[in-house]
């Protein structure tokens, strides 16, 4: 197998192990979800995803560790995704819903393209100083509650979950420029979050 | 030259490695000098790292749903 740490614990499953199960789901849902809300949106998603686990152990002994197990459990949730919606797929959103903090928009440059408003030094920089405050955490659940269902998706599969662009294109079936473009205004609304939260103390 | 607009455009391009060696140039060349475009970047950065760290909501049933796909793999063996 080319991906010598899936193997343990595909032996594990394969012996019916509840552990290994466990580790599995605790793992991996997480992005099966993202993945799922992307395609079929949030009514369906669970559905997907309980119906997508159930696939992957009919066909837990087809595993043949040519890919790593991430991307084989990623693809069956992508095709019982896809298979749920049939005929009636979703328009693809590509957005713009506001975010609750905006962005970072023209209106922070002068004609020129020089920074009209540049960013200010923010009070912390780490990631554990910033998530100490509860209220920042909260108010990003929100900015990321305000994505549509794609572009939210792409956020988490991306910066969450470590999938390369193409990884996120061949799952949700969206084009690499279209990944690119949702991204990018994910992070500048996830940015200017942070940024509203160091300058007022406040969501 | 590129201007710090378009070097914010470009800045998810920088985050993923997708410049191309010109736009990699131009960017570097815009951030040698630029301290506020430094600054975005370094913002980007940290947020990034941010999402990465926020914590996640636990799944619910997690016990139950493995409890029923392990049985489920051993009535099929
Ligand atoms: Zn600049």
């Amino acid at each position: 197998m080319d991906y010598p740490s899936d193997s343990a614990l595909l032996a594990r499953l394969l012996a019916g192990e509840e552990k290994a199960f466990r580790e599995l789901v605790a793992t991996y849902q997480g992005a099966m979800r993202a993945v799922a809300f992307a395609i079929v949106g949030s009514r369906n998603a669970d559905e997907v995803v309980q119906d997508a686990w159930l696939a992957v152990v009919r066909n837990l002994d087809g595993f043949q560790g040519r890919s790593s197990l991430k991307t084989w459990l990623l693809t069956i949730t992508a095709n019982t995704a896809k298979t749920r919606l049939k005929h009636n797929r979703r328009e693809v959103l590509l957005d713009d819903l506001p975010g609750p903090h905006g962005t970072i928009g023209d209106e922070r440059f002068a004609a020129d393209g020089h920074w009209l408003l540049a960013p200010h030094a923010w009070h912390q920089d780490s990631p554990d100083a910033l998530l100490t405050a509860a209220e920042l955490r909260e108010c990003l659940e929100k900015t990321l509650g305000s994505l549509s269902e794609l572009q939210g998706s792409v956020l988490q599969l991306r910066e969450r979950e470590g999938l390369e662009l193409d990884e996120i294109c061949n799952l949700l079936q969206v084009s690499l420029s279209n990944v690119r473009v949702l991204l990018h205004r994910a992070r500048l609304k996830v940015f200017a979050t942070l940024e509203h939260f160091e300058e007022t103390g406040q969501c | 030259m590129l201007s710090c607009k378009e070097l914010v455009a470009h800045s998810s391009d920088l985050l993923d490695g997708r410049l191309s060696l010109r736009q990699r140039l131009a960017v570097r060349a815009h951030l040698a000098m630029c301290l506020r475009c430094r600054r975005f970047i370094k913002q980007m950065r940290l947020s990034q790292a941010v999402l990465r760290q926020l914590p996640q909501a636990p799944i619910a049933e997690l016990d139950a749903l493995a409890a029923k796909l392990a049985e489920l793999r051993r009535q099929q063996r």
